[in-house]
């Protein structure tokens, strides 16, 4: 199995040239699985039009990166019989982007968009940059930009793209096609920000003592739960229900590892965790 | 890279059916009119052209340069890139002084030269744009608020002398504000190759040869007759006055006379 992330900035056109690229993987088996922050419907479009399994994950108070890597161990596991697994990351920060070894790691960039040497990982540990939307600029721009990105990722291959026309979407697949298979493990490109303070709890007021507050609460929560991000507590991660119990609308009960130990303290029985 | 000679095979209309010739040779220095309604598939030869296809876009078209297979890398590699584009957008979107703009993309192209060399180029490149629109281009002057005919000129002489692209494409240029016979002068000067999709009399009856497209297949290709070059020649001159009374009209003054061509072979300037 192959697994491919294109990550690039909302607007830069992602979905459309992924459509145009599985177009052109007709005899292979592909699924789809589309990573945004608030909503999305372009599994929908996507199923619609070529008949493939598609998926999408909405990341919601979570930082899109560090949800996609949670759940792509997930996505790959139930997708085995597939030939090749597509992730499209929002890719919002720039920072995270979460590329894996052993992938094909596509930035889609809008050469309208700024400088090259402004984007991060996103782009210099890209091993294919798609520029997009370069038929709105002259050659001679479009010649600027690609030296510039060469300056921020001398390794990458560079293909002009159009969503609407399907240009260079035969280069892309054939990219797809000679890239390696994933491995035994995945292991990722570069590391992820840290998320470290009281608003990564979901403190809202500016001031350097109520974050210190919502963190030390946050900070007690998140080592009395396993930490799994298993997701029986309805929310996506622990850190989504460590926010939604300080901003007071869900009990902690709810989380039922926590349930079990508070009943067990209730009952006066020791506590497996504890014995072990 | 030299190239003398392009060849392109056929390929297959949107139905699948094979186009109406085996294959026809183009020369360099000569210019290939592309006409034809919209859908025809004008732009896709153009894009087929540019991708140096070999049978892997949908026409199945293929490309032969010099009678041989392209190499991948004059694809891929901006420096080899032997085809040059001049797309119908031709606006700048990069906030930078005509000088700027032309010293970047001189150095991109990397090609070794001295300071005088290059400030040599940039000269030569704004006097020639100048040649081809009404309004002349400074050197200072911010690429955002250069007109269009301003940005149509200045990207031509880009494109003859920075790109050195020995083919060229052209999509639907237009012809606001620009001499636009001098403009493709100034590109076939260099024996180039130049495909123009176009319905602008002046352009279309002034090339070598038109490819009428219909349903995505080059479906005739008409040979340009002296009579067409003289009829083109005719509308040249007529665009060309057309210019020279924008001018005076910009800048404020009356126009006192009325300018009659005598014969459509006449001088031009």
């Amino acid at each position: 199995m192959k697994i491919i992330i294109f990550g690039g900035t909302p607007g830069s056109g992602k979905t459309s040239i992924i459509k145009n690229v599985v177009g052109e993987l007709k005899d292979l088996k592909i699924h789809y699985a589309k990573f945004d922050v608030l909503t999305s419907d372009d599994d929908e479009r996507i199923k619609e039009k070529f008949d493939i399994s598609t998926e999408v994950k909405i990341s919601g108070e979570i930082c899109p990166d560090h949800y996609a890597a949670l759940e792509i161990p997930k996505i790959i596991s139930k997708h085995k019989d597939k030939d090749i697994v597509i992730i499209e990351t929002a890719g919002l920060c720039l920072r995270c982007s979460p590329y894996i070894q052993n992938s094909l790691a596509v930035n889609v960039l809008n050469i309208l968009a700024g400088k090259p040497e402004g984007y991060g990982p996103l782009l210099r540990d890209a091993d294919l940059v798609a520029v997009t939307k370069g038929d709105l600029i002259s050659q001679a721009e479009r010649e600027i930009f690609r030296s510039e990105v060469l300056k921020v990722n001398k390794n990458t291959s560079i293909i002009e793209a159009n969503g609407l026309t399907g240009e260079g979407a035969i280069d892309i697949a054939d990219e797809i096609k000679k890239s390696p298979e994933l491995g035994e493990k995945m292991i990722l490109r570069h590391s992820m920000p840290t998320a470290v303070c009281g608003y990564c709890y979901g403190n809202k007021i500016i001031d350097s003592e109520e974050t210190l507050k919502r963190y030390t609460l946050g900070k007690e929560l998140k080592a009395k739960i396993p930490n799994l991000n298993c997701g029986k507590c309805g929310f996506k991660s622990c850190n989504e229900f460590i926010r939604e119990v300080l901003d007071g609308k869900v009990n902690e009960t709810i989380c039922p590892y926590l349930k079990r130990e508070v009943d067990a303290g209730l009952s006066g029985v020791k506590n497996d965790r504890e014995t072990n | 890279m030299q190239i003398e000679k392009i060849t392109i095979f056929g390929g297959y209309d949107k139905e699948g059916n094979k186009g109406n010739f085996e294959k026809v040779d183009i020369f360099a220095g000569q210019k290939i009119g592309i006409v034809g309604p919209t859908g025809s598939g004008k732009s896709q030869l153009l894009y087929d052209i540019e991708k140096l296809a070999y049978g892997e876009t949908k026409t199945k078209r293929k490309i032969l340069i010099n009678d041989e297979i392209p190499k991948k890398e004059l694809k891929l590699d901006p420096l080899k890139k032997i085809i040059g584009y001049l797309t119908q957008h031709m606006n700048f979107m990069t906030d930078t002084s005509v000088y700027n703009f032309l010293k970047t993309h001189i150095e991109t192209r990397g090609k070794r030269q001295t300071k005088e060399q290059i400030e040599n180029l940039i000269e030569k490149i704004i006097d020639d744009a100048n040649t081809i629109t009404g309004e002349d281009i400074k050197k200072e002057t911010n690429l955002l608020i250069l007109s269009g005919g301003q940005s149509r000129a200045l990207m031509v002489a880009d494109l003859a002398y920075v790109s050195e692209s020995p083919i060229i494409l052209i999509d639907e240029i237009e012809n606001a504000g620009i001499k636009i016979k001098n403009a493709l002068d100034l590109l076939v000067k260099k024996e180039k190759i130049i495909f123009l999709v176009t319905h602008d009399p002046i352009l279309a009856l002034d090339t070598d040869k038109r490819f009428a497209m219909k349903n995505g297949a080059i479906k005739e290709i008409i040979h340009t007759s002296i009579k067409e070059k003289g009829i083109a020649n005719y509308l040249s001159w007529i665009n060309d006055y057309l210019l020279e009374v924008r001018e005076e009209v910009r800048e404020g003054k009356q126009v006192e006379e009325l300018k009659l061509i005598c014969s459509p072979m006449g001088k031009r300037e």
